[in-house]
C-alpha cells in the first residue's frame, strides 16, 4: 500500500500542546491530525491512522485507557504517550506502547521514534 | 141509658121536686070546689114547665119521672082516678111541662131569667096559653073516653085549670129556682115595707075574698104594690098568698066563689079567672117595674163608669161656660193645681182669671190671650205652657180646648183637654241638645262623613268633608245636588278614580257595602291616602233608607305600610345575604322556610322538596340532610325544645349539595307573642367546618405542647420582665429545688439569678428579647433554694402581642458540664492526635504542591520545546519556511508568558496567606513542627537537636506555612545525610535577633555547591524532586517579611537561616 504523508493523530486536552506538536510534525513532513480529547478520536474514527500521539491525564478517558481500546482495534498501531506528571514508570509498564515521553520532552528524540516505528512497520507490513 | 144515668139531676132536688109536686096536687085538691068536674088549679104544671125551662133537656127523664111518681102518688091519696085514666092525663100533663119549656126556651134563648117584659110574655102566651092545650086536650079525651065528663065540659076547665098554675106556680118556681143559691140583702125599710105591705095585701084579701068587699079585684092595688116594689119576687109571693088565701077561703066556704052548686062550675069558672087576671097583670106590672129598674140601675152604671174614666184618664178635663167661667176640674186636674172648681171663687176676680194665675209668669198672659181669643171668636184652642202645680212646680202641659154647641150652632160648653208633657218637653230638649252634641260631633271628628240617599242622590257631608271639597273644588258652593261618586271624582287622584267610581256603582245597584283605597287631593295639592268605607242602612223591612259613608286618612298608615315592606324587603335580603343558615318552624316543629343561602347550602329550590310520604317534614329533612352519626340526636334535642320551649344549641353535620358532610353550629328559639305562647321557632346554623377543622389541628398542637410541658423532660417558665415567674412546670421546680406554693406565693427568677448574671439580664437578655422577641439560648447559672448554683441552658421567647411576658426553656447543665469536662479532656487527645496529622498532612502537601506547579510549568514548557524544534525545522528547510517559522516564534512567545504567568500565579498565593496570618507563638508552631518530623527523623536514624529560646515573642505569622518551611527545610537536611555514614544529626536552632527571630537548620551533610543557586525553582541536587522546595520556602520566608539563606556548615554539612520579623505591639 502506497501513499503520500504518513498520518499522526495527537490527542490533548491543552490547545497549546496540540497546536504545536501538529506543527513540529508537519515541520518534520508528516500529516498531523489534532483532538482534543479521546472520545473526539474515536468518533473520528482510527483507520488511515499511522502514528498515535496521546497525553495520559485528559479529563474523560485518560491515556491508558485510550490506548488499550486502540489496541484492540488497531493493535498494529503504533502509540507515544506523553505526560506532564511521574506517571513515566506506569506507562513504560503498558502493553504495546512504543514510547513515552515526559513534558518538556525533546522534540528530535520524538521525531526520531515516529521515524523508527514507521520504518519497522514499513518493513514488517 | 149511661148518658141518661151520668146526667141525673141531685136526688135531693128530684126528691124536692117529687114533694113540691105532691103538694101541688094536694093544693089542687083543695081547690077543687066542684067535685068530679076536676080541679081548679093545677100547680104541678108550673112547677113542672119551671123546672124543665131550668133543667138540661138531658135531665128531663128523670124530671118526668119523678113526675109520674108524684102523680101516681097523689092519685092514690086523692084522686082515686083508674091507674090507665092516670097515667093518660100524666101523659097529657107531660107533654104540657115539654111543650112549654121547649117553646119558652126556644123563644127566648137560655138562659130564661123571667126578668124582661118580653120574657113574661112568652111565659104568659106561650108557657101559660098554648102548652096547656096539649094537656087539656088529653086530659078531656081521656075523661071523656071513660066516660067520666064530656069533652067539651072538661077541656076550658083542664086548659083554664093548667093556665092559671102555669100563671101562679112557674114564676114563683123560676124566683126560688134560681134565687136559691143568692140572698138579696133587703134594707130595713125595705123590710118594713115588705111587712106593711103584707098586711095590707092581708087586710084586703081577706075582706074581698070573704065577701065583705062588693069585689075580689079590690084586691089588685096591693098586688100591683107588691109587683112594682118588689118585682118577680114580690109578685111571685104575693099570687102564692093570693092562692093560699083563696084556698083557705074557699075550703072554709065563705069565699064568694062558693055559692050554690048550680053555680059552682060558673063560680069555679071565675075564681080561675080572677087568678089567672091577678097572675097574669102582676107579672106583666113587675116585668115593666123590672125593666124599667134594670135601666135605671144601667144608667147609674154607666154614668159611674164615666165619671170614673174621666177621673182616671192621665189627663186634666175641663169645662167652661161659653163665657170662660170653669165649670168642672176632674179629679186630676184637682189634684194637680191643688184647687177645685169652688176654690176658684176668690173676690176681685173672675174664676179664669183666677186659672190663669196658675199658668207661669213667662206663659200667663199668651195663655190668657189665647184662651180669650178662642172664646171670643169660637175656635178651638192649643198651647203649651207651665202650669204651677200643687207643691208649687212648674210642669210643662199641653192644653187643647173644643167647643161643643147645640143644634143651632150655639156654643153651649168648652171642653178642655191638658195633659203633662213635662217629661217629654225634657225629653225632646235632651233629644235636642244629644241631636245637636251629635252633630258637633260628627263636625268634630277627624273623619269625613257622608250621607246618601238609597240611590246616591243628594248628598250630606259633615262640616270636615264640606271645608275639604271647599278648599279643593273651586265652585263647590255652586254644584246642585252633588252626588258622592262626583264629587269624589274631584278629588281622587286620576289614577285611583276609576276604580272608585266603579266600587261606588256597583254598591248602590247591588246594595252592598264596601271598603276603598284612594289617594286624594288635600288643599296644599299634595295627594294623601284615603279610605271609604261604604255601609247601607236598611229599614226595618230591610229597605235600603240611607248610605253612609267614612273617609279616614290613611296616608301615614300605607306610608308606614309600605316602609314596613320595603324593611320586610331589606330584612327578608339580608337574611339571604348573611352567612348564616335561617330557618322557621312551625310551633310543632315543621320547617315553613329556609333562607336562599340554606337552600344553596342544600341544592334545594323549596322547603317543600323535603317532604316524604309517611314522616313529618322535620324528620324528612333531619333524616336527608344530617349525618347519621348526628341525626337522631339533633332530631331528640330539637323534640325536646320543641316539648319544652327551651332554646337548644348543637353541633352537627350537615350534607352539601355536593355530598360533602360540613360542620355547623346550629342554635334554635322561640319566638313568642305577648301572651307568652310560641308563634314559631326559628333556627341558624353557622359553618364552622373549617373552624372545627382549625381547633382540631390547635388542639393536636396544644396537646403536643401540653406533653412537652407536662413531660418534665425541660423546665418551661412564664416569665414577665419584672422579674416574676408566673408559672413553672415541676421540672423546672425540681431543678431549682423550689415547691409549687413557693410559685404561688410569688416567686422571681431575677433573684435566684446570680449577681454577675443580673447584669447580663439587664444589658443582653432584656434588650434581645425586646429586639426580636426570641432569646437565643445560652447558658447561665441560677440559685437552687438552698444557695447553690445549678448551671443551665435557658433559651426563651416572648408570648406574641406581648413584649413584657413570654415562656423559657431551661435545660439542667449539671450533667452535661460534668460529661463535657471528661469531653473536653478526651477532645484535647483527639486534638494532638488530629494535629500531629495535619503535621503529617502538611508534610506530604509541598511534594504535591510541587508536582502541580511542576505540571502548570510543563505544559507550556512542552509546548515551547515543540514549537522550538518546529521553528527550526521550518527556517531550517530547503526553501525555508518563514511564514510557518514565524507563526511557531509568536506561539513560542505566547506560551513563554503563559509560563511566567504560572509563576507570579503561584507566589501570589503565598503572599496572600500570609496578610491573613495571625500572632503566634513561634514555639508552639516549631514544637508541633518538631513533633511531626520525630517519627520521620527516627525511622531515618537522625537525631534532632533542639536550641530554641522560651520566650520568644509573638510573630504574625502563617502557622501552617511557617511549619512547611520548617519541615521542608528538616526533611532537606535529613535527605542530605541519608548517604552519611557518621552521626546523623539535624540542629534546629531559634533565638531573638534584634527585631527579628532567627532560626536555623543544620545538617551534616554533604554540604551545598552553590549556595545562591539551590533557591532557584527547578533547582535540584537531587535524584527526585522538582527542584522547587526551597524556592517555595524562600518564597513563604520573604512574603513573611523574613529572609532564608544557606550557609556552609563546618566541617561538613549546611545550615539553612530565616528570620521572621517581631511584632511592635500585640494585637488585643
Amino acid at each position: 500500500m502506497t501513499k503520500g504523508r504518513p498520518v499522526v493523530a495527537v490527542v490533548d486536552d491543552d490547545p497549546r500542546l496540540l497546536e504545536s506538536l501538529a506543527d513540529l510534525l508537519e515541520s518534520a513532513g508528516y500529516a498531523a491530525r489534532s483532538f482534543s480529547s479521546a472520545r473526539s478520536l474515536l468518533v473520528s474514527g482510527l483507520s488511515g491512522m499511522d502514528v498515535l500521539i496521546t497525553d495520559i491525564g485528559m479529563p474523560g478517558m485518560n491515556g491508558f485507557e485510550l490506548c488499550d481500546l486502540v489496541k484492540k482495534v488497531r493493535p498494529d498501531l503504533p502509540v507515544f504517550l506523553i505526560t506532564g506528571r511521574y506517571q513515566i514508570a506506569e506507562a513504560d509498564r503498558t502493553q504495546g506502547v512504543s514510547g513515552c515521553f515526559r513534558k518538556p520532552f525533546d522534540a528530535q528524540v520524538m521525531l526520531a521514534a515516529i521515524g523508527d516505528v514507521l520504518r519497522k512497520s514499513k518493513n514488517g507490513g | 141509658m149511661m148518658s141518661v144515668w151520668s146526667r141525673r139531676p141531685h136526688f135531693l132536688h128530684l126528691g124536692l121536686f117529687i114533694a113540691a109536686y105532691v103538694l101541688g096536687c094536694g093544693f089542687a085538691q083543695a081547690l077543687a070546689i066542684v067535685p068530679g068536674t076536676g080541679i081548679s088549679i093545677w100547680p104541678p104544671s108550673g112547677l113542672f114547665m119551671a123546672t124543665l125551662i131550668l133543667a138540661s133537656r138531658h135531665s128531663w127523664p128523670w124530671w118526668v119521672l119523678g113526675g109520674c111518681l108524684a102523680e101516681l102518688f097523689s092519685n092514690a091519696l086523692w084522686f082515686h082516678n083508674p091507674l090507665s085514666v092516670a097515667l093518660l092525663i100524666y101523659t097529657g100533663n107531660v107533654l104540657e111541662a115539654v111543650a112549654g119549656a121547649w117553646l119558652v126556651t126556644w123563644a127566648c134563648r137560655r138562659p130564661f131569667r123571667l126578668e124582661t117584659l118580653q120574657e113574661v110574655l112568652t111565659l104568659v102566651v106561650l108557657g101559660a096559653g098554648i102548652a096547656p092545650v096539649a094537656s087539656a086536650t088529653v086530659g078531656s079525651a081521656t075523661l071523656a073516653w071513660f066516660g067520666m065528663q064530656t069533652f067539651a065540659a072538661a077541656w076550658p076547665l083542664f086548659w083554664l085549670g093548667d093556665a092559671t098554675g102555669v100563671l101562679i106556680v112557674a114564676p114563683l118556681a123560676l124566683a126560688v129556682l134560681q134565687n136559691c143559691g143568692g140572698r138579696t140583702q133587703l134594707s130595713a125599710a125595705r123590710w118594713m115595707e115588705a111587712c106593711v105591705l103584707g098586711l095590707i095585701f092581708l087586710g084586703v084579701a081577706a075582706l074581698s075574698l070573704s065577701g065583705h068587699l062588693p069585689s075580689a079585684y079590690i084586691v089588685m092595688p096591693p098586688l100591683l104594690w107588691a109587683a112594682v116594689r118588689f118585682e118577680f119576687k114580690g109578685a111571685a109571693v104575693a099570687l102564692t098568698l093570693l092562692a093560699l088565701i083563696t084556698v083557705v077561703f074557699t075550703i072554709s066556704g065563705t069565699s064568694q066563689f062558693v055559692g050554690d052548686p048550680e053555680f059552682q062550675k060558673q063560680m069555679q069558672f071565675a075564681l080561675q079567672l080572677f087568678l089567672a087576671i091577678s097572675a097574669f097583670s102582676v107579672l106583666t106590672v113587675a116585668a115593666v117595674s123590672r125593666q124599667h129598674q134594670q135601666a135605671l140601675l144601667t144608667l147609674r152604671d154607666s154614668e159611674r163608669e164615666l165619671s170614673q174614666l174621666v177621673d182616671m184618664v192621665p189627663s186634666h178635663v175641663w169645662r167652661l161656660r161659653p163665657d170662660g167661667e170653669p165649670i168642672f176640674f176632674n179629679k186630676r186636674m184637682t189634684d194637680f193645681i191643688g184647687l177645685d172648681v169652688a176654690d176658684l171663687d176668690k173676690p176681685g176676680m173672675s174664676r179664669l182669671e183666677a186659672v190663669i194665675e196658675t199658668v207661669h209668669p213667662d206663659d200667663a198672659a199668651g195663655f190668657g190671650d189665647a184662651l180669650r181669643r178662642s172664646l171670643a171668636i169660637g175656635e178651638s184652642f192649643a198651647l203649651r205652657y207651665r202650669l204651677r202645680r200643687a207643691d208649687g212646680v212648674y210642669r210643662w202641659m199641653s192644653s187643647r180646648a173644643e167647643p161643643l154647641r147645640d143644634q143651632d150652632g150655639r156654643i153651649v160648653q168648652w171642653f178642655g183637654l191638658c195633659h203633662d208633657i213635662d217629661n217629654q218637653v225634657h225629653a225632646e230638649e235632651a233629644l235636642r241638645r244629644s241631636e245637636q252634641q251629635l252633630q258637633q260631633m260628627i263636625d268634630a271628628v277627624p273623619v269625613r262623613i257622608w250621607s246618601a240617599t238609597p240611590t246616591g242622590g243628594p248628598v250630606y257631608f259633615n262640616k270636615r268633608y264640606q271645608d275639604h271639597f271647599r278648599s279643593v273644588i273651586a265652585n263647590f258652593e255652586a254644584i246642585e245636588e252633588p252626588r258622592i261618586e262626583e264629587l269624589l271624582q274631584e278629588l281622587i287622584h286620576p289614577e285611583d278614580a276609576p276604580e272608585v267610581q266603579r266600587t261606588l256603582q256597583n254598591c248602590f245597584e247591588t246594595g252592598g257595602g264596601s271598603s276603598m283605597r284612594f289617594r286624594w287631593r288635600e288643599k296644599d295639592g299634595v295627594y294623601r291616602w284615603a279610605e271609604c268605607r261604604v255601609e247601607p242602612w236598611r229599614d226595618q223591612a230591610g229597605a235600603i233608607a240611607q248610605w253612609y259613608g267614612v273617609s279616614l286618612d290613611i296616608d301615614e298608615e300605607v306610608r308606614a305600610q309600605e316602609a314596613l315592606r320595603e324593611r320586610e324587603r331589606e330584612l327578608s335580603q339580608i337574611v339571604n345575604m348573611v352567612p348564616v343558615h335561617i330557618r322557621r318552624l312551625t310551633p310543632d316543629g315543621e320547617p315553613t322556610f329556609f333562607n336562599k343561602r340554606l337552600l344553596d347550602f342544600f341544592g334545594l329550590s323549596d322547603v317543600a322538596q323535603l317532604d316524604k310520604h309517611g314522616m313529618s317534614r322535620l324528620a324528612a329533612a333531619i333524616k336527608t340532610l344530617v349525618h347519621p352519626e348526628d341525626a337522631t340526636r339533633l332530631l331528640e334535642t330539637v323534640r325536646h325544645s320543641l316539648a319544652t320551649g327551651e332554646p337548644y344549641a348543637m353541633k352537627y353535620r350537615m350534607l352539601r349539595a355536593d355530598g360533602v358532610y360540613r360542620w355547623v353550629d346550629g342554635r334554635g328559639e322561640p319566638l313568642r307573642d305577648q301572651s307568652g305562647a310560641i308563634v314559631h321557632w326559628y333556627a341558624i346554623s353557622i359553618d364552622i367546618d373549617d373552624q372545627m377543622r382549625l381547633y382540631r389541628d390547635l388542639e393536636e398542637r396544644e396537646a403536643k405542647i401540653r406533653r412537652l410541658v407536662d413531660s418534665d423532660i425541660i423546665g418551661i417558665v412564664i416569665w414577665d420582665l419584672d422579674g416574676r415567674v408566673i408559672d413553672a412546670n415541676d421540672a423546672f421546680l425540681r431543678m431549682v429545688q423550689y415547691g409549687r406554693e413557693d410559685v404561688e406565693a410569688g416567686l422571681r427568677w431575677f433573684d435566684m439569678t446570680p449577681p454577675e448574671w443580673q447584669d447580663v439580664h439587664a444589658r443582653e437578655e432584656a434588650e434581645e428579647l425586646k429586639a426580636t422577641g426570641k432569646m437565643q439560648a445560652r447558658e447561665k447559672e441560677y440559685f437552687r433554694k438552698d444557695g447553690s448554683r445549678v448551671p443551665v441552658l435557658i433559651g426563651a421567647a416572648c408570648f406574641e402581642g406581648q413584649s413584657r411576658q413570654g415562656v423559657a426553656y431551661i435545660l439542667d447543665l449539671t450533667e452535661r458540664k460534668r460529661a463535657e469536662a471528661a469531653q473536653m479532656r478526651a477532645e484535647e487527645a483527639l486534638r494532638q492526635a488530629a494535629d500531629e496529622l495535619a503535621k503529617a498532612t502538611q508534610a506530604t502537601s509541598l511534594a504535591e504542591l510541587s508536582a502541580s506547579i511542576a505540571h502548570e510549568v510543563n505544559q507550556p514548557l512542552a509546548a515551547i520545546v515543540a514549537n522550538s524544534h518546529a521553528c527550526h525545522r521550518w527556517l531550517s528547510a530547503e526553501p525555508p519556511n518563514l511564514e510557518r517559522a514565524k507563526t511557531t516564534a509568536e506561539r513560542i512567545i505566547r506560551d513563554a508568558n503563559s509560563a511566567a504567568d504560572v509563576v507570579s500565579r503561584i507566589r501570589a498565593v503565598f503572599k496572600q496567606s500570609t496578610q491573613t496570618g495571625s500572632c503566634t507563638a513561634l514555639n508552639s508552631a516549631m514544637a508541633e513542627a518538631l513533633d511531626l518530623t520525630a517519627e520521620e527523623a527516627a525511622r531515618r536514624r537522625v537525631r534532632i537537636d533542639t536550641g530554641i529560646e522560651d520566650d520568644l515573642p509573638l510573630v504574625a505569622l502563617d502557622r501552617v506555612q511557617v511549619q512547611q518551611v520548617l519541615i521542608n527545610l528538616m526533611r532537606n537536611g535529613m535527605d542530605a545525610m541519608d548517604s552519611v555514614q557518621g552521626d546523623r544529626v539535624l540542629l534546629v536552632r531559634a533565638r531573638r535577633m534584634g527585631d527579628v527571630v532567627q532560626t536555623e537548620i543544620s545538617d551534616r551533610g554533604a554540604g551545598i555547591e552553590f549556595p545562591d543557586k539551590i533557591f532557584e525553582p527547578f533547582f535540584t541536587t537531587k535524584g527526585t524532586g522538582m527542584g522547587m522546595g526551597l524556592a517555595i520556602c524562600r518564597s513563604i520566608v520573604e512574603s513573611h517579611g523574613g529572609r532564608l539563606w544557606a550557609e556552609k556548615n563546618e566541617p561538613q554539612g549546611a545550615t539553612f537561616v530565616f528570620t521572621l520579623p517581631v511584632e511592635v505591639k500585640a494585637v488585643p
